[in-house]
């Protein structure tokens, strides 16, 4: 249980943090913000979990995992489990198209919208729709693909990336080119 | 709470199989609906199990039980729910990725080479958001009308739970 108490309050500062960060943030590599705050989290678990009694001063004998490895190891999974899916999160709520349609609806009211207003939202007016601005900097930046005259070439870095998502894909026995 | 864990380890990797073996036999159109449907019975099955074996599970040793059998259950049962969730976005990931399936396509292109206009055509805006339409009628979060989308009560929920995060939040789109 002390894993587990531990786990809450390091994924409360978590959250607490990266809201924070992310105000002062200018960037748009969100992804360093929340693998930071995280680290600093697993940590704070990491350094609590080895300073603080084990009862933490107020668990009932009961509560008391007998192995303190398999106590802390649990408190960090679960904080890993949660902080995925606080991640995850995050980003379909704030960076997703499917979710920026149901903002925009939601303003509109009854009025709704027509598919090419829903693709007005995402740029396709633009020469390089926003969908495109945002990742393809990204991945030259990244080293998955290099930029040339008239096009863009996958390197051996994005090659192992679409190696694994095809081989995911297939798994889930999705459509590959989906 | 070990023993909690393990039960619950051991049912979720049945159930990845079982699923595994549903995407390839059934390919359901919903699939979050499919993984729900088959996860749902194995909780049940984990009170059960949990209920109807030893402390030990017959393998433990002693310095792993002794705590609150209670916490442990309790304990191993929100590790099922997470391990479930944790599932649940692997497959999004998996599936809706728009930058893995633009590597994708691109490894498949001659020369694993394409044009601005070539990436857009396959995995542009207008390919994806009509994908996103579909997927978010069938799944009851829009109304189609004709040309027109309206939202349904799901998708006001999932459109205010969007804008309260983004002004919390305050991530760029670009």
């Amino acid at each position: 249980m002390k894993g587990l108490v531990l786990a809450g309050l390091a994924f409360t500062l978590l959250m607490a943090g990266s809201v924070v960060a992310l105000r002062f943030y200018t960037g748009n590599k969100e992804f360093k913000v929340f693998l930071g705050a995280f680290a600093a989290a697993v940590a704070l678990y990491a350094g609590a979990f080895w300073l603080a009694a084990p009862d933490l001063g107020f668990l009932p004998a009961s509560w008391r995992e007998t192995s303190p490895a398999v106590d802390f190891g649990n408190g960090l999974l679960i904080l890993a489990l949660v902080f995925h899916g606080y991640w995850c999160f995050c980003y379909f709520a704030c960076l997703s198209p499917s979710m920026s349609v149901m903002v925009a609806l939601r303003a509109r009211g009854a009025r709704g919208m027509s598919s090419a207003e829903a693709l007005a939202i995402h740029g396709s007016d633009q020469p390089v729709n926003l969908i495109f601005q945002r990742r393809l900097p990204k991945l030259l930046r990244g080293g998955y693909v290099r930029e040339e005259p008239g096009g863009y070439r996958l390197l051996a870095r994005g090659g192992r990336v679409a190696a694994f998502g095809s081989f995911l894909k297939r798994l889930i026995n999705a459509q590959v080119g989906a | 709470m070990l023993k909690g864990l393990l039960l619950s380890g051991s049912l979720v990797t049945a159930w990845l199989v079982v699923q595994g073996v549903v995407f390839h036999v059934a390919a359901p159109r919903k699939a979050f609906s499919s993984m729900m449907i088959c996860f749902a019975p194995t909780v049940p099955l984990y009170l059960i199990l949990y209920a109807v074996t030893s402390a030990d599970l017959g393998v433990l040793s002693s310095r792993f039980v002794g705590a609150d059998w209670r916490l442990g259950l309790l304990n191993g049962l929100a590790v099922h729910v997470l391990l479930f969730l944790t599932a649940g976005l692997f497959y999004s990931h998996a599936d809706r990725s728009i930058t893995v399936r633009l590597l994708i396509e691109l490894a498949r292109a001659p020369q694993q080479r394409l044009t601005l206009g070539q990436m857009q055509a396959m995995c542009g805006v207008e390919v994806l958001m009509q994908d996103r339409l579909d997927i978010m009628v069938r799944n009851g979060f829009l109304t189609a009308c004709g040309d027109r989308f309206t939202l349904a009560p799901k998708g006001w929920i999932g459109g205010t739970v969007g804008l309260v995060a983004r002004r919390i939040l305050r991530m760029k789109a670009l």
